[in-house]
């Protein structure tokens, strides 16, 4: 069960710890406002709210597509300070990220858009060959491998991106509305999908507006509402 | 660590500016290698006929009116005698009458007018490396035996031409040199448009992890395929233009001092040009990649 911590008692232990962290644009332009939360390792945890209410935001501040205005974000017992492109790229690098537009490369097939991650490491052609491909037939595209994205359906498209976002193996996977244009059933096997990935040791944090399908699944959610974080648990 | 050959492709590809930068790859390397083929020619042929001519001086003996009271032939042995005492003299050889005839030849349009005429005798004299001996020394031991010899030094008018010669190649330096700029420039500017037009792919690579240097690695990999096929057809135009030219000019220029060592110096140098144009546009693309890719968020 998530619980909203404090982050001197549980930073040993936890994956990720946000500290009274706000993210403004302007001064009077408040899109996250004094955040704290910590979750562990291993853990499944939904980030609701309606749109708007700044879960995007908050998954970027995670992937360090943007910096906090204040307070401090630990990740992986790391405290994400500006510390130059190298670390940045290392810890994004553990991190798997789902976008709600798939950002999938046009021109790449399913099966190149899938191994891109794996070709950052030191991987062999064989492992990444044959990794990437067991991978897409779990998510159930094996047969559309060699297909553009122009090619493949919106859910064809989401599955690849999950299947990118999960080749590394990272500690942490960051979907942003995978959901979102999708069928409700299609939209069900690929929550799924994640709860499959969870259970093999990635943590997943999953944000959503369709508050039905948390509801569906027995996790722990994180609610935002106008850029402050309301409850936790579910 | 290897990232699809193709990932640049739709910028290289589709929008032609592969195409740009393999085209201004191919004339530089063009411009450069004629201009460096051609300097090296200048320079190889000026210095091999400059160490001939610079210690050469010819001895003018006019050709006497009364062969009687002296015969032409007396007067020419008795200066190369003087001429071969002299210290300072390596080599003393008088040019018989075919070879005056052949160099007069070019300057009158009937043989037999030559052949008609009081020709002078000329002979050659090399000076001993190092050695003082000028024109007037030459002509004042010559005075008592031949009193109307001329004596002209070549090494005066070679040191002019080998100045010429100098300032063409200083021009061909400059040029060369302008045209490295100039592919470092266009190199970069491509480059600044090519990032531009894959900027959603490489924010897409950064947020998968890439680093700025994987980036660059991959693009500068790209940059250099296809500035070593354009330096090569860019080369290979400039080799054939070149032999065009001296094959077409070897009347004109006589290169004939030049033996194939030399020829195959000259080619060697050349060939340097496109593996100095493909590694200026790799390290320029990767510098410009790496520039530009810092300042993404």
């Amino acid at each position: 069960m998530l619980t909203v911590l404090s982050h001197s008692k549980f930073q040993g232990q936890m994956l990720l710890s946000f500290q009274n962290v706000s993210l403004s644009y302007e001064p009077k332009l408040n899109i996250l406002d004094n955040i704290t939360f910590s979750i562990a390792e291993n853990g499944f945890y939904f980030l609701t709210g309606t749109s708007g209410a700044g879960k995007s935001s908050l998954l970027r501040l995670i992937y360090q597509s943007e910096r906090p205005s204040s307070g401090q974000i630990i990740l992986f017992g790391e405290s994400l300070t500006n510390d130059g492109h190298k670390k940045q790229a290392e810890m994004r690098r553990k991190i798997g990220i789902v976008f709600q537009d798939f950002r999938l490369i046009p021109h790449l097939t399913a099966w190149e858009n899938a191994a891109l991650p794996l070709r950052l490491t030191d991987a062999k052609e064989d492992y990444i060959k044959r990794h990437t491909q067991e991978l897409l037939e779990w998510v159930g595209i094996g047969h559309r491998m060699y297909a553009t994205p122009q090619e493949l359906s919106g859910g064809e498209q989401q599955r690849v991106a999950i299947a990118r976002a999960v080749v590394t193996k990272p500690r942490l996977l960051l979907a942003d509305e995978p959901t979102g244009n999708v069928d409700e059933d299609t939209a069900l096997k690929l929550l799924h999908l994640f709860d499959e990935l969870n259970k093999l040791g990635t943590a997943v944090i999953l944000a959503t507006h369709q508050s039905h399908l948390v509801d569906k699944f027995h996790k722990p959610a994180l609610r935002l509402v106008k850029g402050r974080l309301q409850k936790s648990g579910n | 660590m290897s990232l699809p050959r193709h990932l640049f492709t739709p910028a290289f590809r589709v929008q032609h500016l592969g195409r740009s930068f393999a085209a201004i790859v191919g004339i530089m390397v063009f411009i450069a290698s004629f201009a460096t083929a051609a300097e090296t020619v200048l320079l190889t042929a000026s210095y091999l006929w400059g160490q001939t001519m610079e210690t050469r001086l010819t001895v003018e003996i006019p050709a006497v009116g009364d062969e009687a009271s002296m015969p032409q032939a007396e007067r020419v042995r008795q200066a190369v005698s003087v001429l071969r005492a002299l210290p300072d003299v390596g080599m003393v050889s008088p040019l018989s009458d075919s070879e005056v005839e052949r160099l007069l030849g070019p300057w009158f349009n009937k043989p037999e007018l030559l052949r008609a005429l009081p020709l002078p005798t000329l002979i050659d004299v090399d000076r001993k490396p190092g050695a003082e001996l000028s024109a007037q020394k030459i002509q004042a031991a010559l005075k008592n035996v031949v009193s109307d010899a001329k004596v002209n030094d070549h090494g005066a008018w070679t040191r002019d031409v080998w100045r010429l010669v100098r300032g063409l190649t200083l021009l061909g330096g400059l040029t060369i040199a302008l045209t490295a700029l100039t592919l470092v420039i266009a190199v970069s500017l491509i480059c600044r448009a090519v990032i531009a037009a894959e900027h959603e792919t490489i924010s897409l690579l950064h947020l998968i992890g890439a680093e700025n240097k994987d980036i660059a690695r991959h693009f500068q990999s790209q940059a250099s395929r296809i500035a070593a096929r354009a330096a090569a057809i860019g080369f290979l135009f400039a080799l054939f233009l070149t032999l065009g030219l001296f094959f077409s000019t070897r009347d004109i220029m006589n290169l004939s001092s030049l033996e194939w060592i030399h020829w195959v110096s000259v080619g060697i140098v050349s060939l340097l040009v496109p593996f100095c144009a493909t590694a200026i546009a790799t390290v320029t693309a990767r510098i410009s990649v790496m520039r530009l890719i810092e300042t993404f968020p």
